[in-house]
């Protein structure tokens, strides 16, 4: 991944944020809210390699970090979707190409946001966060995972020309 | 080329995850870097929410409502006679109406209780992805609104707020699991802590052994050192179950909040407290019971038979 791709994926990514933090957190959605940013940085993670996953994940944690409404100590996002990004790379290569099975790549986009979820959690414990109820925190990662499989078929198309857009000639061959 | 490119990627992430656990460390060490770059990004965020705000004010709760057509089909005859009515008399938008309502109600409070409050709208909520239960709304510090203030809308309180930009602020809402808040129960003034649970239920922690709490029992702040983060006074919620094991030392007990965190509009920041602790005075005082008098008089074509009277119920209302 070159740098003029990272800059552009995180000025893209940036401006999802700023749709997530401004406006889909305004509506209340049943059950719990959804997580377009996550939808969307899971989705451009799981087109890339290994490399690009990570450094996306990275910089997509880095963004989220800056969320005014977060308590979490900085760092801490970025450091989990490194891992993520690292763990969805490794297992995505046994998959194959997702263009060609968007179901396989809603399913997967789905289970990596609970697992994202979850993984925030378990790592807010051990640095002694209080996450409140078990049942409610269940409830939202249910409930997330439940609009990121509705959403994400949308999500598909727009991704992939995305970055059809910003590979360049090298990158492709 | 393949174990290359797998040792290239596996150095990348030893060095990125460094990183990130360098910054973790620094933030946790007090180097304020998040509360900085976090608080920019307040300031940035706060005109593009107040914009979205405004646009998705109508559509926030289309879930929910799409959720209750069912239930509603059977009033649809009733509201379209009184939406008949109310077409010739309306002239405010409802959502500015509502907002108004709100307001008068969180001012009443305020009134009542003697604070001295700003007034503010609700422009963004927590995000989903991060486990916090916040707001925020569009005064700032130069509204006077200052960390560690207490918020209250129409019902009692709504949270406190934990940051401040110039024309924003977020704030943490009761439900936050980190949300704490001492309390005493009205009448008896058995002191105790409540906890936010993530919901609007709450749990109730007495500190007194000897305390005991009853169903339907008002809680109140109890109010903290210069009156921040809490005022006294202000209604919390009431009691919905005790706990009756006999596994603690003290009493627990479920609440129910006052204030419904799910559909707030309008808000106020108490900038200065009353001069006197408002004591029992805020406690909400439950809609008086209806009771309906219902009396039989004989319709005047049975007249002639007496011993059959037709019953024609008048009604009187009575408070």
């Amino acid at each position: 991944m070159s740098w003029t791709r990272a800059g552009l994926f995180a000025a893209f990514l940036f401006v999802v944020f700023i749709l997530q933090e401004a406006a889909i957190s305004k509506i209340n959605f049943p059950i719990s809210g959804f997580s377009l940013y996550l939808a969307v940085l899971l989705g451009l993670m799981s087109l890339e390699d290994k490399f690009g996953a990570i450094v996306l994940g990275f910089i997509g944690g880095l963004i989220l970090d800056f969320s005014p409404s977060s308590d979490s100590p900085f760092g801490k996002w970025a450091l989990i979707l490194t891992l993520v990004g690292y763990v969805f790379a490794t297992n995505r290569e046994s998959i194959g190409d997702f263009t060609e099975r968007p179901g396989s790549f809603v399913i997967f986009i789905s289970i990596g946001s609970a697992l994202t979820l979850l993984v925030f959690l378990c790592f807010g414990v051990l640095l002694g966060e209080n996450n409140g109820a078990f049942g409610t925190n269940m409830l939202t990662i249910f409930g997330n995972s439940l609009w990121t499989l509705l959403f994400a078929p949308i999500l598909l198309p727009g991704l992939v020309k995305w970055r059809s857009i910003t590979v360049n000639a090298r990158e492709r061959a | 080329m393949a174990a290359s490119g797998n040792n290239r990627s596996r150095l990348l992430l030893v060095i990125l995850l460094v990183t990130a656990l360098f910054l973790i460390t620094l933030d946790l060490r007090g180097i304020n870097i998040a509360k900085n770059s976090r608080s920019a990004t307040q300031t940035f965020l706060a005109p593009v929410q107040r914009g979205f705000s405004d646009f998705f004010s109508p559509v926030g709760n289309f879930f929910s409502d799409v959720k209750n057509f069912g239930r509603a089909k059977a009033q649809i005859t009733d509201l379209e006679k009184e939406n008949a009515k109310l077409k010739n008399q309306l002239v405010v938008n409802a959502d500015v109406k509502g907002q108004l309502t709100k307001l008068k109600g969180v001012l009443n409070l305020a009134g009542r209780g003697g604070y001295k409050v700003v007034s503010a709208r609700v422009i963004g909520q927590g995000s989903a992805s991060t486990f916090s239960q916040t707001i925020t709304i569009d005064a700032g510090s130069i509204d006077g609104v200052q960390k560690d203030m207490t918020v209250i809308n129409e019902s009692g309180i709504v949270g406190v707020v934990k940051s401040v930009t110039g024309s924003s602020a977020i704030v943490i809402l009761m439900s936050d699991p980190t949300f704490r808040i001492g309390v005493r129960i009205a009448g008896t003034q058995t002191v105790g802590i409540l906890l936010g649970q993530g919901s609007n239920r709450y749990t109730l922690q007495l500190l007194d052994p000897a305390g005991t709490i009853k169903f339907g029992d008002a809680l109140l702040s109890l109010g903290s050192d210069n009156n921040h983060p809490f005022v006294p006074g202000l209604p919390v919620g009431s009691v919905s179950f005790v706990d009756h094991s006999n596994s603690a030392l003290t009493q627990t007990a479920s609440v129910t909040g006052y204030a419904n965190l799910n559909s707030l509009g309008v808000v106020s920041v108490i900038t200065t407290a009353a001069k006197q602790d408002p004591k029992d005075s805020l406690v909400p005082v439950p809609d008086p019971i209806k009771t309906i008098y219902v009396t039989a008089t004989p319709s005047p074509s049975s007249s002639g038979a007496p011993s059959n009277p037709s019953p024609s119920p008048t009604s009187k209302g009575k408070k």
